[in-house]
């Protein structure tokens, strides 16, 4: 379960986080929507350790995140979390098993017989079964953010943030992937996802991030009409 | 341990004209500097051969031969001076003075023997202090009339290897002489001296038809002088000068110093060039490293939320300038080896025969020492940028390295 109370974060002039309280129960599917420079980045960011908030607390699994101490944070980030991020992610000089390994190593650990075949497992899950041995720039756009989720997966966190996951990705490739992370979620993964794809926010339960605040998704106000009734 | 290798490796691999552009600076830099200081110890090493060699505190030629007399003493160049043997006792008497012993050296010739021109030398077995005590005593007995003692490199020519050079008969001036004893290799004029008794000096000069002006007896080329202990070189040298304005005495260091002038400035070009290369590199291989681990910050970032901790990070950047540097470093120090070996007898020519490298092993503490050098500019070098970039919230290395 992933919880944050009166968590604010403010840059010089912003305020992005403005005392927000929220909670996404275990196996839940939060979609955060809301315009560009929102805030979305921020929020995932402060609620999967990766920035300091300026107040308020975070809770993943009971644990107060940001009361961790760097050492345990990082392990946290490494077990509990996964990140799928809105930009190519993979390590460029790494092929894709050993990018999917990646973070098991940062669990102190070398990665082990097991783990190769649940990274080639994973690699299969996610579509781009048979490419192991190829290295990122010889995939294509797609392929790559499907091996970026594999990767968020290694350690089976109990809890995936996706941060406009399909954001440069042409409509079928993000509706594909879009059906992945709904099979993700079924097998009992909690997952949070910003985007600005509004065709999807009937994934899960639905939030605007707006001035700071989070409010119920209450259709396309911020996206060109028509752009809602897609998805539904 | 083993990822965190792996991970650098394969970073470095992927930048690798900047890693080479890196390499490379380093390396130039480690290789000039490893020529120099390889250089500088082979002039004092030479020096130090030189004054050993020469075995005396002071020396005292004839006033009026001071400039041939200097070039003789050293590099054993073909010349003869003379002045009265009485001379001897007075500089015996001066103050300050040890011991004395005299030489008197014959007109340097071609020998049927031998490469190049031989001089020869007539020393007094029992006094002289020039030639090494234990060259003399592995003579057993003392030096007869018939028999010499060799330079280096008179023998090699002859006979190859100077372990069987003991025993052969070599003809100057149309006098059969057995060889004695052998000489180390010095790098000097010795190499190219053969050294007789007195007696026998004098005799042959006397008696060979070939030879063209026969040397009296009462007649001695240099006084070699041995001070008392805590006797000041060159004020005992002045003393002697005033007092006997006959000679002209030069001190141990003064014999050496012109040709250690004329080294050292060679090395002092090196080792400048050695320093603006190191400058170069800190500044150029330094600023390239930061800019790299900069351009690589959404790289790290994104390590650090896959759950690689601070640490992990700092190491992982230090690794890579230790790579860089060592790579450089070793790189430099090999092709600064290969360059002494190459330039070895370019090296003689281009300064003098005089000239000697240091002993390997001291290449090798050299080496050692400048690739140490490397590694740890590396690791500080590195350290600035790997703490920067590990301080930094994974959110904003992501953000920022975009
Ligand atoms: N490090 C920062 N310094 C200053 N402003 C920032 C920083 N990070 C984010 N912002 C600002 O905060 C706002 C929210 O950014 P972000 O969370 O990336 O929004 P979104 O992901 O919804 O597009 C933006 O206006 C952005 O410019
Ligand atoms: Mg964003």
């Amino acid at each position: 379960m992933i919880r944050i109370e009166a968590l604010s974060k403010r840059y010089k002039d912003a305020t992005v986080l403005d005392g927000l309280d929220w909670r996404v129960e275990n196996g839940g599917f939060a979609v955060i929507t809301g315009r560009s420079g929102g805030g979305k980045t921020t929020l995932l960011s402060a609620m999967g350790g990766l920035t300091r908030p300026d107040e308020g607390r975070a809770f993943i699994d009971g644990l107060d995140i940001w009361k961790l101490s760097e050492p345990e944070l990082a392990s946290l980030r490494n077990r509990k979390l996964g990140f799928i991020f809105q930009f190519p992610s993979l390590m460029p000089s790494l092929n894709m098993l050993d990018n999917i390994l990646l973070p098991i190593a940062f669990s102190g650990r070398s990665p082990n017989l097991e783990d190769r075949k649940f990274a080639l497992s994973l690699l299969d899950m996610v579509g781009v079964g048979g490419k192991e041995e190829l290295y990122p720039f010889q995939l294509s756009g797609g392929q790559q953010r499907r091996a970026a989720i594999a990767r968020a997966m290694i350690n089976s966190p109990p809890v995936l943030l996706a941060d406009e996951p399909t954001g440069d990705l042409d409509e079928k490739t993000e509706s594909e992937i879009m059906r992945l992370f709904q099979d993700i979620n079924r097998q009992g993964t909690t997952i949070v996802m910003a985007t600005h794809a509004l065709d999807y926010v009937d994934l899960g339960k639905a939030y605007t991030l707006k001035g700071g605040r989070l409010i119920p998704y209450e259709g396309a106000e911020v996206a060109p009409a028509g752009a809602a009734s897609r998805g539904q | 341990m083993r990822q965190i290798f792996y991970l650098a490796l394969q970073t470095l691999k992927r930048k690798r004209f900047r890693v080479w552009v890196m390499i490379g600076s380093i390396f130039l830099a480690c290789a000039t500097l490893f020529v120099a200081v390889a250089l500088s110890k082979g002039i004092s090493h030479t020096l130090q051969t030189a004054l050993e060699r020469l075995g005396a505190d002071l020396v005292a030629v004839p006033a009026e031969a001071r400039d041939e007399a200097e070039a003789a003493l050293i590099a054993g160049s073909p010349t003869i001076f003379y002045m009265p043997a009485a001379l001897e006792d007075r500089v015996r008497a001066a103050p300050g003075v040890e011991r004395t012993c005299a030489q008197i050296f014959l007109r340097s010739l071609s020998a049927p023997c031998c490469d190049s021109e031989v001089s020869l030398v007539g020393f007094d077995p029992q006094r002289d202090f020039t030639i090494a005590p234990w060259v003399l005593q592995k003579l057993g007995a003392p030096l007869r009339n018939n028999q010499i003692i060799v330079g280096a490199k008179v023998i090699s020519a002859v006979v190859g290897t100077p372990a069987k050079a003991i025993g052969q008969r070599l003809v100057f001036m149309g006098k059969p002489f057995t060889v004695g004893t052998i000489l180390e290799p010095t790098g000097l004029g010795a190499d190219y001296t053969v050294f007789l008794t007195m007696d026998t000096a004098y005799q042959m000069t006397n008696d060979s038809p070939l030879y063209p002006l026969p040397v009296k007896r009462d007649q001695i080329s240099a006084i070699f002088i041995k001070l008392e202990k805590g006797a000041e070189q060159a004020a005992a040298a002045l003393a002697i000068e005033q007092s006997i304005p006959e000679v002209k005495v030069f001190t141990a260091n003064q014999l050496i110093s012109s040709y250690s002038r004329q080294l050292h400035s060679l090395v002092n070009v090196l080792l400048a060039a050695g320093g603006v290369f190191c400058a170069l590199a800190l500044s150029l291989a330094g600023s390239l490293f930061f800019l790299s681990v900069r351009q690589r910050m959404r790289e790290i970032g994104l390590l650090m939320a896959m759950g690689a901790r601070k640490n992990f990070i700092f190491r992982l950047v230090l690794l890579e300038a230790v790579c860089i540097s060592g790579a450089g470093g070793l790189l430099g120090v090999l092709l600064g080896f290969v360059a002494v070996r190459l330039g070895r007898d370019r090296m003689a020519e281009l300064i003098g025969s005089l000239y000697m490298w240091p002993d390997p092993p001291y290449f090798f503490k050299a080496a050692g020492l400048i690739l140490l050098a490397a590694l740890i500019t590396g690791g500080l070098g590195g350290l600035y940028p790997a703490w920067r970039i590990s301080q930094t919230e994974p959110y904003e290395a992501i953000r920022r390295g975009e």
